[in-house]
This record gives C-alpha cells, sequence and structure tokens, in this order.
C-alpha cells in the first residue's frame, strides 16, 4: 500500500506540466477560462497578504474572472512558492513573489527546491516598501549620527531588534554593521510585533523594521524614526531622512511582485503585466498603498525578471556574511 | 470613573445596534462551532473570514472576529470535556478532568461548570480592559526575556512537579515534548534543526497534530479494545446540573482561575494556554478537592476554563492599547483593522471610540450570548455520547483530519497527526502522561527563546535572571518546588494524596 505523497505528486504532474506547454496557445486564447488561484505564502494579516488581497479584487474585475487569494504559509515563504512553481503555466495559478521567498531563501536555505529565477516567469512588481530605523524615544539615540557614536563609544556595539533571523530587516542590521565596522548585536525576535513590544518596553533600545508595520509607533511617538532605507524620503514621513542622507551609503526595500510558474505563455504574461499595472496605476490603489509606506511597482515583465535576478545576487553575499546560514 | 460609564455607555449604544449585535451573535455562534469541531480553531477561522469582513464596516467585522475567538473558548470545552479532544492549546487542561468527570457520569456537570466559568472570568476581564487597560499594558511592557524565562521555568518545573503517578515519566515526557517543541527554523540563527531536509518540517511540528494525535486519536484506539468502558459511557449520562457540594468547589476554583487569566492574558504571548496550564497547576496545589484530582475533580475544570476565557479577553488589551498583537488570532485582528484602513496602536482609544469602547461592550454582551447558547445546549451535547461509537468514532476521524489539513492546507500535518496517535496509545499503554509532553512542546521553545534572547542581551552574563526582581521571584519558587518534590518525605504525601 502506498499512499502518494506531495513528492510524487510532482512527479506525476511533470507530464500533465509538458502537456500543458504544448496546449498553451490554445489556453492562451481563452485566458482567463476559470478563477484564478493567487497563492500567498505566508499566514492571512501580515503585509504581504494585504497587499495581494487589495490587488486580488481589481484585477479579478478586470480580467473577467475572479482572483482568489489562498494562504500557503510555511519554511519561510518557499512551500507557496514551490507549489506555484510545479503547477501548470497556464496563468490559472499565481504566486506572491517577495523579497523573503525569491531573493533571500535560495540564499539561506540549502533544501529549496525550485529556482527563484528560471522555475517563474515574473509578471510585475506590485510594491517596493523602504524599511525604517526606529529607537526608544528615551533609551535610543536621538539619530543616525548618534546611533555611529554611541555604537564606537560602547565597546560591547548596540543591541539591534529585528522581526527574525534571515530577514530583510535583519539583513539590514548586518549591512550597517558593515558600514559602521563593527558588528550591531543583533536581537531577533519571532514576527515584527514582539520585536516592536521589546522596542517600546525598553527592553531592547534599536529595531529595523518594515515601515508599514512601524508606521502607526512612530505616529504615535512610542518610537522615533531616525532613518528609512528608501531612494528618497518617504513622502508620509517626509521629516525622516534617508539612510543615504544620513551618511550611510545603503539603500534597499523590501518588494512584493506577482510571478506565475515558468513558460507563461507569452500572451498571458502581456496581458496580465498590462492589467496589472493598470490595476497599481488606480488612484484608490495608490492612496492604499501609501498609508502602507509602500510604493507601488512599474516594472514590465523583463524589468522584474532582471529586478529579481539583481536582487538575488545582491543579498546572496550579505545572507553569507550575516552569519544566518543554517545546515 | 464618570468617564468610563460614559464610554461604556457610548459602547453599548453601538454594540446594541441590531447589526452589530447580530454579528455579535454570528460570531459567537461560528466560534462555538468551530470550537466543537476538533482541529479546526480560531486562526484558521478567522483567516478564512477574513475577506468577508472587507465589506463591513471595521467595527462590525472586529465585534464578529472577537465573537469567533472568545466563542472558541466555549466550544472548546466541549470536545476535550465530551470526547477527550482539546482542539486548542487551551483546552488541553481541560481534558485532564473534564474528560474524567464525564467518564463518571457528570458530563452535565462539567460542561455546566465551564459555561458558569466562563461567563464569569469573561465578565470581570471584560470590566477590566475597559478600567485599567492602559495601566496594565505599562505592567505588562516591564517583562523583560529574562523575566519571561523564569516564568515558563516555574511552569516547567511545576508540571513535573504535579504529575501523576512516576514522576521519573513525567519529567520524561516533559523533556520529550521540548525536544519536539525545538524541531523547526531556530529563532535566533535560522538554522534548521531536527527538520531531516523536510520543508515541512521548517516551521516546526503543529500543535493541533500532536494534541489530536496523543489524545483525541489515541484515546479512540484505547476505547475500540475495552467494549465495557463504552457501555458504562452510553448509559450513564447523569444529571445535566450542579450539585450544591460542586457547586461550592467550584466557586473558589472560578475566582482564583479568573485572576490569574486576566494577568497571564495580558502578557504578549502568554494569552489563553499558559493561563489553563497555570490553573490548573494552582487548583492541584490550592484547591480543597485537590485529593481527587485524577479522578474527576471539578476544580480542574472549572480553574482552567475561567482563566483560558479571561485570558482571551484580556489578551486584547495589547492590541487595543499599543497596537501589539499577542498570539496569532489577535495579528489576524490586526490584519482586519488595517484592511479597514485604521491603524492600530495607542491612539486607537481617541480616534476610534466606536470600535474601541463597542468591541469592550460587545465582548460582554457575547458572553451573555455564548451562556445562552450553551447552557440549554448541554443535554443536547450530552446526548453526543449516547451515539453508537461506530458512527461516532468515524466521525470525529473525519473532522480531525479536515481540521488539520485546514490549518495550513497540507497533507503533511494528517501524516504527522496518526503518527502521534500511535505514539499516543503507546504512551497510555506505558502509563505515560501525554500533559506533560504538550506543556513541553509549548513552553519549552518559547523557554529557550528567551533565555537566548536574555543572554545576547546581557553578553552573556547569567546575573540579568537574579538581577531582575520579578525573575528572581519566579525562579526562587520554582527551586522551592524542585526542593520540595526531591525530598522523599514530600513525595510520600504526596503519592499518598494521589491514591486517596
Amino acid at each position: 500500500m502506498s499512499k502518494p505523497t506531495p513528492r510524487r505528486a510532482a512527479l506525476s504532474l511533470a507530464p500533465a506540466l509538458a502537456l500543458a506547454a504544448l496546449a498553451a496557445p490554445a489556453l492562451a486564447q481563452s485566458w482567463p477560462s476559470q478563477p484564478i488561484r493567487l497563492v500567498v505564502p505566508f499566514a492571512p494579516g501580515g503585509t504581504t497578504d494585504l497587499i495581494a488581497r487589495l490587488v486580488a479584487t481589481p484585477l479579478g474585475e478586470s480580467l473577467g474572472q475572479p482572483v482568489v487569494v489562498e494562504n500557503r504559509p510555511g519554511a519561510g515563504a518557499t512551500l507557496g512558492s514551490l507549489q506555484v512553481a510545479q503547477s501548470p503555466p497556464d496563468g490559472h495559478v499565481l504566486v506572491l513573489s517577495s523579497i523573503a521567498s525569491h531573493a533571500i531563501a535560495p540564499a539561506l536555505y540549502s533544501n529549496v527546491r525550485y529556482d527563484a529565477l528560471t522555475d517563474f516567469t515574473h509578471v510585475a512588481l506590485l510594491s517596493l516598501n523602504p524599511s525604517v530605523i526606529v529607537a526608544h524615544p528615551r533609551l535610543g539615540p536621538a539619530d543616525m549620527a548618534d546611533l555611529a557614536r554611541r555604537h564606537r563609544e560602547d565597546g560591547r556595539g548596540l543591541d539591534m531588534a529585528s522581526s527574525g533571523a534571515g530577514s530583510s530587516n535583519h539583513l539590514l542590521i548586518v549591512r550597517l554593521g558593515q558600514i559602521l565596522g563593527k558588528e550591531l548585536n543583533h536581537i531577533p525576535f519571532r514576527g515584527a510585533g514582539p520585536a516592536m513590544t521589546a522596542v517600546i518596553g525598553g527592553q531592547v533600545p534599536l529595531m529595523s523594521d518594515s515601515l508599514p508595520s512601524a508606521a502607526a509607533h512612530i505616529r504615535q511617538g512610542s518610537v522615533r524614526a531616525l532613518a528609512t532605507s528608501g531612494e528618497a524620503r518617504h513622502p508620509a514621513f517626509p521629516e525622516v531622512p534617508t539612510l543615504r542622507e544620513a551618511g550611510f551609503d545603503l539603500v534597499t526595500s523590501s518588494w512584493f511582485g506577482l510571478s506565475a510558474p515558468a513558460r507563461l505563455p507569452a500572451s498571458v504574461t502581456d496581458r496580465l503585466s498590462r492589467e496589472v499595472l493598470a490595476v497599481l496605476a488606480r488612484p484608490e490603489v495608490q492612496s492604499r498603498f501609501a498609508e502602507f509606506g509602500g510604493t507601488p511597482g512599474t516594472l514590465d515583465p523583463a524589468g522584474f525578471t532582471q529586478f529579481v535576478a539583481s536582487e538575488l545576487a545582491r543579498w546572496e553575499p550579505v545572507v553569507r556574511e550575516s552569519g544566518a546560514k543554517p545546515d | 470613573m464618570e468617564l468610563l460609564i460614559d464610554n461604556l455607555a457610548h459602547g453599548f449604544s453601538v454594540a446594541l445596534s441590531l447589526k452589530n449585535l447580530s454579528f455579535a451573535l454570528l460570531g459567537a455562534l461560528i466560534g462555538t462551532a468551530i470550537g466543537v469541531l476538533p482541529g479546526i480553531g480560531p486562526v484558521a477561522t478567522i483567516s478564512l473570514l477574513l475577506p468577508i469582513t472587507f465589506g463591513q464596516e471595521a467595527t462590525t467585522a472586529i465585534i464578529m472576529l472577537a465573537g469567533i475567538y472568545y466563542g472558541a473558548q466555549y466550544g472548546g470545552s466541549t470536545t476535550a470535556i465530551l470526547l477527550n479532544l482539546p482542539g486548542e492549546v487551551s483546552s488541553v487542561v481541560t481534558t485532564l478532568e473534564g474528560y474524567k468527570m464525564a467518564r463518571n457520569g457528570r458530563a452535565g456537570a462539567a460542561l455546566a461548570t465551564a459555561a458558569l466559568g466562563s461567563f464569569f472570568a469573561g465578565s470581570v476581564a471584560t470590566i477590566l480592559v475597559a478600567a485599567s487597560g492602559p495601566l496594565l499594558t505599562q505592567i505588562a511592557l516591564s517583562f523583560g526575556p529574562a523575566d519571561y524565562f523564569s516564568l515558563m521555568l516555574l511552569g516547567l518545573v511545576i508540571a513535573c512537579v504535579l504529575a501523576q503517578g512516576s514522576i521519573l515519566k513525567a519529567i520524561g515526557m516533559v523533556v520529550v515534548g521540548v525536544a519536539l517543541g525545538l524541531v523547526g527554523t531556530d529563532v535566533q540563527t535560522g538554522q534548521q534543526r531536527f527538520t531531516f531536509g523536510i520543508p515541512e518540517l521548517s516551521d516546526g511540528l503543529g500543535f493541533a497534530a500532536i494534541a489530536m494525535g496523543m489524545f483525541g486519536i489515541a484515546e479512540i484506539i484505547l476505547n475500540l479494545e475495552r467494549p465495557e468502558a463504552r457501555e458504562v459511557l452510553k448509559t450513564e449520562v447523569g444529571k445535566l446540573w450542579l450539585t450544591k457540594e460542586e457547586f461550592k468547589r467550584a466557586t473558589p476554583s472560578v475566582l482564583r482561575g479568573t485572576l490569574l487569566g486576566s494577568a497571564l492574558g495580558i502578557l504578549p504571548g502568554g494569552g489563553a494556554s499558559l493561563a489553563a496550564f497555570g490553573a490548573y497547576m494552582m487548583e492541584r496545589k490550592m484547591s480543597k478537592g485537590r485529593h481527587l484530582f485524577g479522578q474527576g475533580a471539578i476544580e480542574g475544570v472549572a480553574g482552567p476554563e475561567a482563566a483560558n476565557n479571561a485570558a482571551a479577553q484580556t489578551s486584547f488589551i495589547p492590541l487595543l492599547t499599543l497596537g501589539i498583537p499577542s498570539n496569532a488570532v489577535m495579528a489576524l485582528m490586526v490584519g482586519a483593522l488595517i484592511i479597514q484602513g485604521i491603524q492600530p496602536g495607542p491612539r486607537m482609544v481617541e480616534a476610534q471610540p466606536d470600535l474601541f469602547w463597542g468591541l469592550i461592550a460587545s465582548m460582554w454582551i457575547g458572553n451573555v450570548m455564548l451562556l445562552v447558547i450553551n447552557l440549554p445546549m448541554i443535554g443536547m451535547w450530552v446526548k453526543l455520547l449516547q451515539v453508537p461509537y461506530k458512527y461516532l468514532y468515524p466521525a470525529i476521524l473525519v473532522f480531525c483530519s479536515i481540521g488539520v489539513y485546514s490549518i495550513n492546507n497540507n497533507v503533511f500535518d494528517v501524516y504527522t497527526t496518526i503518527l502521534f496517535a500511535v505514539f499516543g496509545y503507546m504512551c497510555s499503554k506505558l502509563k505515560m502522561e501525554p500533559a506533560p509532553l504538550l506543556i513541553g512542546f509549548v513552553l519549552g521553545p518559547m523557554m529557550e527563546e528567551h533565555l537566548r534572547r536574555a543572554m545576547l542581551l546581557s553578553r552573556g552574563d547569567w546575573i540579568v535572571f537574579v538581577e531582575r526582581p520579578i525573575s528572581a521571584t519566579m525562579l526562587g519558587i520554582a527551586a522551592f518546588a524542585l526542593a520540595l518534590m526531591l525530598l522523599p518525605n514530600m513525595r510520600k504525601g504526596k503519592d499518598a494524596a494521589m491514591a486517596g
């Protein structure tokens, strides 16, 4: 008696995959012929999930078929991504790709069973979200210069919290340490919420967080924003300098995109990219993104694919340097 | 005080609108249903229902979601008591005495205790949220990693001290539980531990899968091999209400459970499960009926049930006053609010008075509704025990499988459940209790995380654990409990008390 294992199921998919590739032109004409599954490889409620849901509804309207968000969390966002990589490229299964699953995880985990570039058709960049360095208003440094000075003078270096080992926020802390010439004492937490609690409670003086999750606490004054990591100052926080302005040559953003299995028919890719960009250009979508502290993307499929490749190349050495390399 | 009354009055005016009232009821009903169905917990349900809330007003949406959460605390005790199936971490301890009560023909009394205790605790905790939320949050914020570690160490030590039967087996089960809890990605380094290269294991083993397997399904296997036990359960349904004597015994336990639960619910990461464990241990040590533990003591149902419901309510405090989610359900609430364009945070009380006070008022209303839903249903639930097992067991297995699968939409969790059902059966045969294992599984990884975080912050200096007053006190009590356990006289006394 043998039960079908996921891996065997995946193998049995292979012929189907080949067939689907052959049948692609026929499919493309009628696409989308059924509801589209958008796999979000994170739990519901987080930033990734919010972005997916914000885009899914209007996208479904303009495509004429509902886009159904399906949460498939696990293994640093790689489980859901793998599922999509192994799905038929008929345009009815998409994945919410992100810096976690398509730039950091491939360098971080040795058992990732997909290639972030060749196993996907990258369709559109949805959102770029800068990170922000926040400090406890009383115990933390006043600005980035103060941070650098305190870090130099403190023999043991400063403590800095993040939402988790291997997260883009953690890697930002590693890069900061490299620029400062001395490692920051990284304190990883299980998610941004607990880390923010520790900063507000004064257990840890500093934190690197994504702007959307920190925004409310900054407005409230329960933490102080020292710098954001974008190219330019963020419109929602014009008084907060960028890292570059503060003298740290470091520009980085977490990003979210829309990807499909490899060999998606070009006609489907084009149509999907066009519709997504149209949705992102809508004023109401733009204003919702702005509330999260995100910037809607404008890249076409070729541009986004190139972007993913550059991100992969960029984070691999940082992950190696961070010591967050498992196995 | 006057201001508080004004605010509450405003809250009730919001919560009592027909729309909000009906969604509170809907939430409570859904919550009770998923609490009763093993496996499908509030996290899975709320995440499934999240999209429906997009079209609703924010206040209505949150009132419904909150109803699901505390409704599940009521419903969860039903399967725990009747079928030995803890659908959630917080109802693990309810199985210990509750299921024994059911076997003794006191299922009705156990269910009534759970419902009344939960109602009382929920009401008190709601007042607490309204009156002193912000203040309590400040206290919770002062808990550092060292304090958390010591608190959890105390929990584990007491779990061993109070276990039934062989203390060595109890320690063994706790240690196995801790080891199982360590499977997955290490929080501090991102290293994968004990995952054997299986991606599904990188987030660790699922609590539901282990609990379902070791308690529920193992119990089914055990029951299948002793046909005489089935007859007993089938015929003796017993009286549906508490006797005067039972009422007198349960009351102080409910009071203690409410206090402890309200306090532990506020701690980030603590919540309902820690509260239920804590209350069970406290009852086992302090209540008048402590010598009856292990045979179906009503105190062991009343205390934990009051505690988990109190904690479910007070765990809203960090969310409402700081915008910080203290557990997975609260994280989903944050998501629901953000989708509505509301940033949860300290300013929510001023910026969204309708939402804040309306939610608080609706919590109390919801608790009343749950009592009304649950009390008349006790008779019906108890009748469930008369369903012939040849129908009941396959139904339980199906619901368990659906429930476990729905958590991550992954068959892997179903296989895990089967594996732990076999393991749980073996443990029962070897007279090893599954409860200490589950306590170890839940507390172990949290303890490790806080220990290592405290060490990171202190640069490896162990003095932090005795330097901080909260931590030092907890460690002192833990050392005391350990000393008691190791003294041979005490052990004899404990075993005698157990036997009697």
